[in-house]
């Protein structure tokens, strides 16, 4: 065994090198090159940003994006977003799950898997542009349907009172299935034994799920928490689909306008945004982290 | 315990109500293509078309001045090749990392990776179209497919697969005196068939699904792909509803298909792949 201790201990990396030189290199010039870059075009003026030379402007950037009533709305409607989006698609992912695993269940269940993942692996422009035309004032199934049972008519994308809510409505359908596989996958390994003493010990079953199985469920709450948050301060296909930012730029998020303004050749008020989200998105993923964490201790 | 009828109806309602949720937009993609505007506008609702109307099909044959059989190769070549490439390289990492974790720099790569999976992604790709630009790879085939490699899923799943690997096999196999090429063909590489598989498959998926990289890298449209097609057209044709529906249709049909022929694997993996990260 001397031999193999040796082995492992030294010599011989260099293959282990080269298998990962093709990643490493991929990781570099498409990761972590891009980010600095973002970093550095987010500290200089704008209009030579793309020059070999670029002057350098400190933080004026970041000052002229925070001083920006415009950028402090959006990030103001995107927060709000998140936090409706996270808390709507959890709950609603967890229940869904808690149905698809009942021993209520059984036939059809592989058939609502699939009707419940079918829309995450369907491309987001293709879904979104059904849903933008779903929601339509004169085309749309939506209103046609609302009329039909009797209630009143949703104003979709086309009202700033409704739009954030459409939005996050074409979200879910797109984004919930995944988040209801993590629960199944958490659910599959909860142990049954608990779950039967529980009900053996008179608890009804609607006590067993909340302190016997709810508890088992935190790592698939922790993951898509996370998970949600990420994905929720970064939308951004949806409302190039549905509504560019408006009405009245109600849906005018984060990403969106710092894309915008890249559009515009403002490359450096854009990563300044660009730099400002991925702080956000950091510290809100690591308190969601920490928080699930010392929840377990 | 014997469940009781009556939650049972209750439970089979919810999810026959959250399944026409999740599918009645695609039967309405459907209807939409296949019906004509006139017809939508009077009656939304309707469950099948009055007549075919073929029409929108003919009307995408050229989209933005582009015949739609570019589209439709552009998102085939770029998705395999893209997928072919992301396999191979990140299980090749991924492979090397978990046999030589306590290096210093496998270390850092693997940081590095996460640190980039965790950038917005979106914001990440401006900067990346600076950084192709530098490399001259603008409105390369080249460019889209080498960015597309990169992605998490893949790496998680591969990272969970070689920890699992058992280190007894492949000590034997050094004693015995094989190299380490030589051990990854012929021990490694036949186990993880399955692995490579379910990650060949997830990632074609997402990858037919990537619009904003694409758009970014392209000069023009004869790199685009479908969903950056039919992106353009919802601008262009503002209101020609039945073309792109006919269009998302087109866009939507091979990975429904893939699914559909691989939904236990795809949905297992991509789960296991969002548990490691």
């Amino acid at each position: 065994m001397a031999r193999v201790a040796d082995y492992f201990r030294s010599g011989n990396v260099w293959v282990f090198y080269l298998f990962a030189l093709p990643f490493a290199g991929l990781t570099i010039v498409f990761g972590l090159w891009p980010i600095a870059l973002s970093f550095l075009v987010s500290i200089t003026k704008s209009a030579t940003a793309l020059r070999a030379n670029p002057d350098y402007v400190g933080l004026a950037n970041y000052a002229k994006v925070i001083g920006d009533p415009v950028f402090l709305t959006s990030l103001w409607s995107t927060l709000l977003y998140t936090g409706l989006a996270v808390v709507t698609n959890v709950l609603f992912a967890l229940g869904y799950a808690f149905l698809l695993n009942s021993v209520l269940v059984r036939r059809g269940s592989t058939f609502f898997k699939i009707a419940m993942f079918l829309p995450v692996v369907t491309p987001d422009v293709a879904g979104y542009a059904v849903w933008r035309w779903l929601y339509d004032q004169s085309f749309g199934a939506v209103n046609a349907f609302l009329a039909l049972v009797g209630l009143p008519d949703f104003g979709g994308i086309a009202s700033p009172n409704t739009a954030m809510v459409a939005i996050l409505v074409a979200e879910l359908w797109h984004h919930a299935g995944f988040y209801v596989i993590i629960f199944l996958a958490n659910l599959a390994i909860c142990d049954k034994a608990l779950e039967e003493a529980s009900a053996l010990d008179g608890a009804t079953p609607w006590q067993t799920k909340l302190h016997i199985i709810l508890p088992q469920l935190r790592p698939a709450l922790v993951i898509n928490s996370i998970y949600a948050i990420i994905q929720f301060l970064k939308t951004f296909t949806v409302i190039v689909v549905m509504t560019k930012g408006g009405p009245n730029g109600t849906t005018n998020f984060v990403s969106y306008y710092a894309y915008r303004l890249f559009d515009q050749g403002r490359y450096g008020e854009a990563m300044a945004m660009a730099t400002i989200l991925f702080v956000l998105v950091a510290v809100i993923a690591f308190l969601a982290y920490r928080i699930g964490e010392r929840g377990r201790a | 315990m014997r469940p009781n009828r009556l939650l049972q109806a209750g439970a089979y309602a919810v999810l026959i109500l959250g399944s026409l949720f999740f599918l009645y937009p695609f039967w309405w993609m459907v209807l939409g293509a296949f019906r004509s505007a006139e017809n939508v506008l009077t009656d939304p609702l309707r469950l099948w078309p009055e007549q075919f109307d073929f029409t929108a099909f003919s009307q995408i044959a050229m989209v933005s001045g582009e015949p739609i059989w570019l589209y439709i190769v552009n998102s085939l070549v770029i998705t395999t090749l893209s997928t072919v490439l992301s396999v191979v390289l990140t299980a090749m990492g991924a492979y090397a990392i978990t046999r030589r974790p306590q290096l210093i720099a496998f270390r850092l790569l693997r940081s590095g990776f996460l640190l980039t999976m965790m950038y917005p992604y979106m914001l990440l790709v401006i900067p990346v179209y600076i950084v192709v630009f530098k490399l001259g790879l603008l409105g390369t085939y080249a460019g889209i497919i080498l960015f597309l490699a990169l992605g998490p899923i893949q790496f998680f799943l591969f990272e969970q697969f070689f920890r699992a690997f058992p280190k007894e096999v492949i000590e034997a196999a050094i004693i015995d005196g094989a190299g380490e090429t030589q051990i990854l063909r012929t021990i490694v590489l036949p186990v993880s068939m399955p692995i490579v598989a379910t990650v060949t498959i997830i990632t074609f998926l997402l990858n037919w699904a990537q619009w904003f990289p694409v758009l970014v890298i392209s000069r023009g449209t004869s790199t685009y792909t479908l969903p950056v097609a039919l992106l353009n057209q919802t601008g262009e044709l503002g209101t020609n509803f039945q073309a792109i529906m006919a269009l998302a249709i087109i866009t939507t049909i091979p990975v429904t298909i893939v699914f559909l022929a691989a939904q236990k694997r795809v949905m297992q993996g991509m789960a296991e792949g969002a548990v490691k990260g």
